[in-house]
């Protein structure tokens, strides 16, 4: 029988929750509700009895303190204007309803029935709402509601029926569907071709002969004969799609690149990006560095922390799903990203994520359309990672917020990740891992559903009451970190033997490729545990359903693991056995459903190819602007404080515990307000060690608009500089590189600027190559996102292809020898003396200064490193020395932001003097402020210390600027010792706080 | 010396339990982990403990209420064990999640030993969101908690979206009259924050941070002791460095949290640890 909880506070409490709705429909709409309270709701599909139902009511779901309950509508609907009930799709993730059926069962000590079901839901009552029906349903589908997973219904005071209430809503899926395995005729090139597009297999048209050869095979049609196969399967096609997709298998970076110097007329052929620009140079950096333990093949790069220790790094990005439905694809971003250093070696435990996000100005305005507004896409996305990350109990320690509009199309998540393991486990490289065959195959962790079959290509499909939304899913980070907690008891106890996540491809994806290290697999997908019945075979195998990771345990070992699990309340399943078979072999109720060779997988498929044609900045049209200097320098100043990429974020890492485990030794956010970014964060992952681990990131998508090899060489000269910084080790910094990049692939009408892309692509590559030699930087791990384009609706029903900057965010890492050396960003004390280190050039293209003007410019900041090199080993060696009371690598907005930025976070004033700063050549005083050159430092110094610091950095570029003061201004004289710049911290402080 | 045994309690979305057992090791407990399954089966019991921590985190996810479906199976699984535990001089804090927890068993306030009644809630912030920020803490000196003895004020995090304090009015009175509010946010100044935002973070009623029971054994608090091991925790530990570094001075090593657990530790020692 179904029943509704009603759950409410008291009428007399202040309703949080609905205080906070309101504030975002002023924000949002401009429309004022005078208050808003929330009713949660839980419908219970049990077999309860009424005596039952009241205990858990009481006993379980109200708390008498705060609450009001019943299973009777509480809105009596006399007061109310308008009530809003939003509830989830189904088939969508509800953690809530699952938790409240654990509750259920543990209160009454008995398991509840395989169909008993709870689902969670609210009703939100608007009061002093004067609103039109129209109004209240954009409220539902912005704010509260998004259609892909939600539903909702709207009720105004006059229609509400105080006995029914909203009725008993029991989002259950039910899939009348058995489950079948299907043949694929592959009687031509063509026939499949057509079957894949029909199917949504993806197959690319260039692997479609090798299939086919391949399945015509007579020895493999001999072979299949005896496991009574003949024709291909959906399944086995479907594990095919899924090893050769650009996700898995990197094509576009494994790929062929024709690159043409069209102003020259040069041509040269890259064959293979991965392996010219970031395995070799990586492999290089390794053959010289000891501590670089394990990288290019596991789910996160491993390095030396400490002589007990390796701490593991990823990142990837959650792009699509996030476009479509913000909170939810950032939170599966972020858990989905934890699993990679939990899947890393034998296992690793989780001790940082970072986030970055690249979305549409928070105020757009403009004719197109997107699925979701950028600013309840960015508050969706601030929300996803808040709740995957806190829920986790891992701290957010660092992160990134780039607003372009180039990102209406498609936004960028980031998510990256960073875990510690010991060296050695019972006596193993903690980093080594195998599956032999005998093993068994156990699939930890949550349920399979139809969860992100096929990924978002699903979105277009039109949906029915019933129909599982599939494709977008919400992340479990509850189950998740259970999860983790009992998979690092098992690794300790050596259980293990092998781990990977489940993430992109599902059980394809994990077992398909840990096949190929143990010589073969067995998996009985009949033995997989669904989350209901009616999935196709193939879609078991394929579900990208999250929380679970695929492990190898050796037979004698598995009821130790299982009691384990059985502590931490875990489900796991034995689904096969690894085998040296050679063969990929899949049944179902033990008929044969996919019977594949590994050595396949391995077999030549073409190379994809692309044409990348570049042109110089110069030739493309690109010049420098004509302007004259401006006279008040302090106002401008004040205003790209305010800018939106240069403002404070506060509001953002504010919400994310940055310091759960104890591990917090410099914040991202420092000074006496604490809300002034450091240039990196440190941690100190070992509580008992004195070493720290500290990590940085970086991206400069405006620089791409000149040429984006200068644009990765900027992220990158920026990290080395930002990790010094703080105090790290110059030696032993490691990279990740995530790009995030427009389809390349030249097409005359759908994208006639192909090749551009292509060329713009080959040359940040390059520069990735060159920056990671030049500073010895080897790449831990690295993803790839390509297809950064939306095609959005305008206004007369035309739509616009809109492609996202291309972007490489770097992240960096390096070991701190002692935390008690770590320095933060804010100017220390009056009177200290304040230096800039490093040459000052005329590289204002790209730059904060000409973008508030509307202008790109050409003149890119361009990286030296065998000059600038020397200099970051002078500031290595100053820190350990204790020369300076703060450092600041100057970025984005030139010395003058970043002096404000020091002196808003010490809440002292600064005297400067512009005539000081080493150059080349004679500049005005808006370069000296604004240019964004690389290799450069703004430090402070005690006056005990000047002598010393002075003697220290003799011979390199080097100038004293100034010093601090008590009063709270900042003050800057040209070189002729006139003030061009006289602007009070208070001034610049509410800039630079007041935006968000 | 007797040795002090502590207990930090894991699973089901728990953290905080490395750092909690680290400060715990610091201020001269012998702590472990275990899995709150350990308990229920027996595998280990309280007995064998002197202080038991439920420390912070998201157990159930908070959902349907932070720390409360955590307090209702301690409750049905563990409630003599936990009662008899406290009967026989254990100590019980409860950090975060932990707090929620203890509120929503009736360990907290206890105004009647050995009675498990709800009386006070913790919900959702002023705010409507999850905070993390560093906030001034006063103790209050008459309060009976042995956890807080001889401290009068210290910075520490607080990080929580469900910390706002609440109860009716004739609870509030009985509680500022048993001197069972122990510990409120304030101005750096050490004056009670007066409900100002951000200085009290979540609204809490009369500024109140953390809450004793009637024998001062059994400790409640939003803010993160545990957090504050280390001096370089503190937000502004590198303007303090610099500080000490002009006059000459060493580095402390300590965070201010660890005096908290070192109270609870001496407090062991001196009622004679079993």
């Amino acid at each position: 029988m179904a029943v509704r909880l009603e759950i409410a506070l008291k009428p007399h409490l202040f309703d949080a929750e609905g205080s906070e709705l309101c504030r975002k429909i002023r924000d949002y709409f401009g429309w004022d509700v005078g208050r808003a309270r929330v009713i949660r709701v839980i419908t219970l599909e049990t077999s309860l009895s009424p005596d039952e139902l009241e205990a858990i009511r009481t006993e379980i779901f109200t708390n008498p303190v705060s609450q009001v309950s019943s299973f009777r509508p509480l809105a009596s609907g006399d007061d109310f204007q308008w009530a809003i009930w939003v509830g989830y799709r189904p088939g969508v993730r509800d953690t809530a309803g699952s938790v409240a059926l654990e509750a259920i069962a543990d209160f009454l000590r008995r398991p509840l029935g395989k169909d008993d079901a709870a689902y969670t839901s609210k009703i939100f009552l608007l009061y002093d709402a004067p609103l039109q029906r129209a109004q209240v349903d954009t409220i539902a589908r912005e704010l509260l509601a998004n259609d892909i997973i939600q539903q909702w219904r709207i009720y105004a005071r006059e229609e509400w029926d105080a006995e029914e209430g909203i009725g008993l809503i029991c989002p259950k899926v039910a899939l009348r569907h058995r489950p079948t395995v299907e043949k694929i005729a592959i009687g031509s090139d063509e026939e499949l071709k057509a079957l894949s597009d029909a199917r949504n297999l993806a197959l690319n048209p260039r692997d479609i002969p090798v299939i086919r050869r391949y399945f015509l095979r007579p020895d493999v049609l001999q072979q299949r004969a005896r496991v009574g196969l003949d024709l291909p399967t959906d399944v086995e096609l479907e594990t095919i799609g899924q090893a050769r997709s650009d996700h898995c298998n990197h094509n576009t970076f494994r790929g062929r690149f024709h690159y043409k110097d069209v102003d020259t007329g040069r041509e040269t052929v890259v064959d293979n990006l991965f392996k010219t620009c970031i395995e070799a140079p990586t492999l290089a950096v390794q053959a010289r560095k000891d501590w670089v333990v394990s990288v290019l093949w596991d789910n996160a790069g491993a390095a030396r922390f400490d002589n007990d220790h390796l701490y593991v790094i990823t990142g990837e990005t959650h792009n699509s799903p996030s476009t479509m439905e913000a909170y939810g694809g950032a939170l599966t971003g972020i858990v989905g990203v934890y699993r990679d250093p939990m899947g890393t070696g034998k296992g690793s435990r989780l001790i940082a994520g970072l986030y970055g996000y690249c979305v549409g100005p928070r105020d757009y305005a403009g004719p197109l359309r997107p699925h979701l507004h950028p600013r309840r896409l960015l508050d969706g996305v601030v929300e996803g990672v808040r709740d995957g990350g806190n829920k986790h109990g891992v701290p957010t320690v660092f992160g990134n917020l780039f607003y372009h509009p180039s990102y209406l199309g498609k936004c960028l998540v980031f998510v990256a990740a960073l875990g510690i393991m010991p060296r050695h486990i019972q006596g193993e490289p903690a980093e080594k891992k195998k599956p032999e065959p005998g093993d068994l195959i156990v699939m930890a962790g949550g349920r399979v559903g139809k969860d992100g079959i096929h990924g978002v290509t699903a979105s277009s499909q039109s949906y029915s009451e019933q129909t599982p939304a599939g494709h977008v899913q919400i992340g479990d980070p509850y189950t998740q970190k259970k999860m983790h907690d009992f998979l690092l008891e098992a690794r300790d106890e050596g259980l293990i033997t092998f781990i990977t996540d489940n993430g992109g491809g599902g059980l394809s994806s994990s077992v398909g490729e840990s096949a190929h290290l143990a010589g073969g697999a067995h998996v009985e997908l009949d033995r997989v545990p669904l989350k209901y019945e009616g999935l196709d075979v193939w879609e078991i195998w394929v579900s990208e359903s999250q929380e679970r990771m695929t492990v190898a345990v050796r037979p004698e070992n598995l009821d130790r693991f299982m009691t384990l699990a059985a502590l931490h309340e875990v489900e796991c399943t034995v689904i096969g056995r690894y085998e040296d078979t050679g063969k990929l072999h899949l049944t179902y109720q033990g008929k044969t459903c996919a019977y594949l060779d590994l050595s396949f997988f391995r077999e030549d498929f073409p190379q994809w190819e692309f044409q990348a044609h570049w042109r110089s900045p110069e030739s493309r049209g690109l010049t420098e602007p004509v302007m004259s200097e401006p006279e008040d320098y302090g106002r401008l100043l004040a205003d790209l404080l305010a800018s939106p990429n240069l403002c404070s974020r506060e509001w953002i890492q504010r919400q994310y515990d940055h310091e759960v485990q104890g591990t917090s030794v410099v914040k991202f956010l420092v000074g006496r307000c604490r809300d002034v970014p450091n240039d990196a964060a440190v941690l100190r992952p070992v509580l008992t060690s004195r070493r720290g681990l500290a990590v940085t990131q970086a991206l400069h998508p405006p620089y791409g608009l000149i040429d984006t090899y200068h644009m990765v060489e900027a992220s990158i000269d920026e990290c080395v500089r930002r990790l010094l910084a703080v105090g790290g080790l110059l030696d032993e910094i490691g990279g990740v590189d995530n790009f995030c990049w427009p389809s390349i692939q030249y097409d005359e009408h759908k994208n006639p600027d192909g090749r551009y892309k292509a060329a713009q692509l080959v040359r940040a590559n390059w520069a990735l190559k060159d920056m990671c030699l030049a500073y010895g930087i080897p790449l831990l791990s690295g993803k790839d996102s390509m297809y950064v384009d939306g095609h959005l609706p305008g206004t007369y029903g035309e739509r616009h292809k809109v492609s996202g900057l291309p972007t490489m965010l770097f992240t960096a890492t390096t070991v701190v020898e002692d935390i008690t050396r770590c320095l933060t960003m804010d100017v220390k004390m009056p009177g200290d003396w304040v230096y800039v280190l490093g040459e000052t050039r005329h590289e204002m293209g790209g730059s904060e200064y000409y973008e508030k003007f509307g202008y790109v410019g050409v003149t890119v900041p361009k990286a030296d490193p065998a000059a600038f090199l020397g200099l970051y080993q002078a500031v290595e060696a100053a820190v350990r020395e204790g020369l300076l009371a703060s450092c600041r690598a100057v970025g984005r907005g030139g010395l003058a932001v970043h002096g404000a930025l020091k002196a808003l976070a010490g809440n002292l004033g600064m005297h400067w003097d512009l005539g000081a700063v080493p150059v080349s050549g004679k500049m005005s005083p808006a370069v000296l402020l604004f240019s964004e050159s690389l290799g450069r430092f703004l430090v402070t110094v005690a006056p005990e210390r000047r002598e010393a610091f002075e003697a220290h950095f003799k011979g390199w570029p080097v100038g004293l600027l100034g010093r601090v003061t008590e009063d709270p201004v900042f003050v800057v004289r040209d070189g002729s010792g006139r003030e061009i710049l006289r602007e009070s911290l208070e001034t610049l402080g509410r800039s630079y706080r007041g935006g968000s | 010396m007797a040795e002090v045994r502590a207990l930090v309690l894991t699973g089901f979305g728990l953290n905080c339990d490395w750092e909690t057992a680290h400060i715990l090791t610091l201020a001269g407990a012998r702590a472990e982990r275990g899995h709150l399954n350990q308990l229920i089966c027996g595998a280990k019991t309280l007995r064998d403990y002197h202080i038991f921590v439920i420390g912070g985190g998201f157990s159930w996810a908070d959902d349907h209420g932070a720390g409360v479906i955590l307090a209702m199976r301690l409750k049905h699984r563990l409630r003599d064990e936990i009662l008899t535990f406290v009967e026989n001089g254990g100590l019980v804090l409860g950090i975060c999640n932990g707090f929620q927890v203890l509120v929503n068993t009736g360990l907290l306030p206890g105004f009647e030993p050995g009675r498990l009644s709800r009386q006070v809630a913790l919900i959702d912030n002023d705010c409507g969101r999850f905070r993390d920020q560093w906030v001034h803490c006063v103790f209050e000196a008459s309060s009976p908690c042995v956890f807080t003895r001889g401290l009068t004020a210290m910075d520490l995090p607080v990080r929580h979206g469900e910390g706002k304090f609440f109860a009716e009015p004739g609870i509030l009175d009985r509680l500022e009259r048993n001197r069972q509010v122990v510990v409120r946010y304030a101005f750096a100044d050490g004056r009670p924050a007066g409900g100002a935002f951000p200085e009290n973070p979540n609204g809490s009623l009369h500024d109140i941070a953390g809450i004793c029971d009637a024998t001062g054994r059994i400790f409640g608090l939003m803010p993160h002791p545990e957090a504050f091991h280390h001096w370089t925790n503190h937000p502004d530990w590198t303007w303090e460095k610099e500080r000490y570094r002009r006059a000459g001075l060493p580095f402390p090593e300590e965070g201010a949290g660890l005096r908290l657990f070192r109270n609870a530790v001496d407090y062991v020692r001196e009622q004679g640890a079993r």
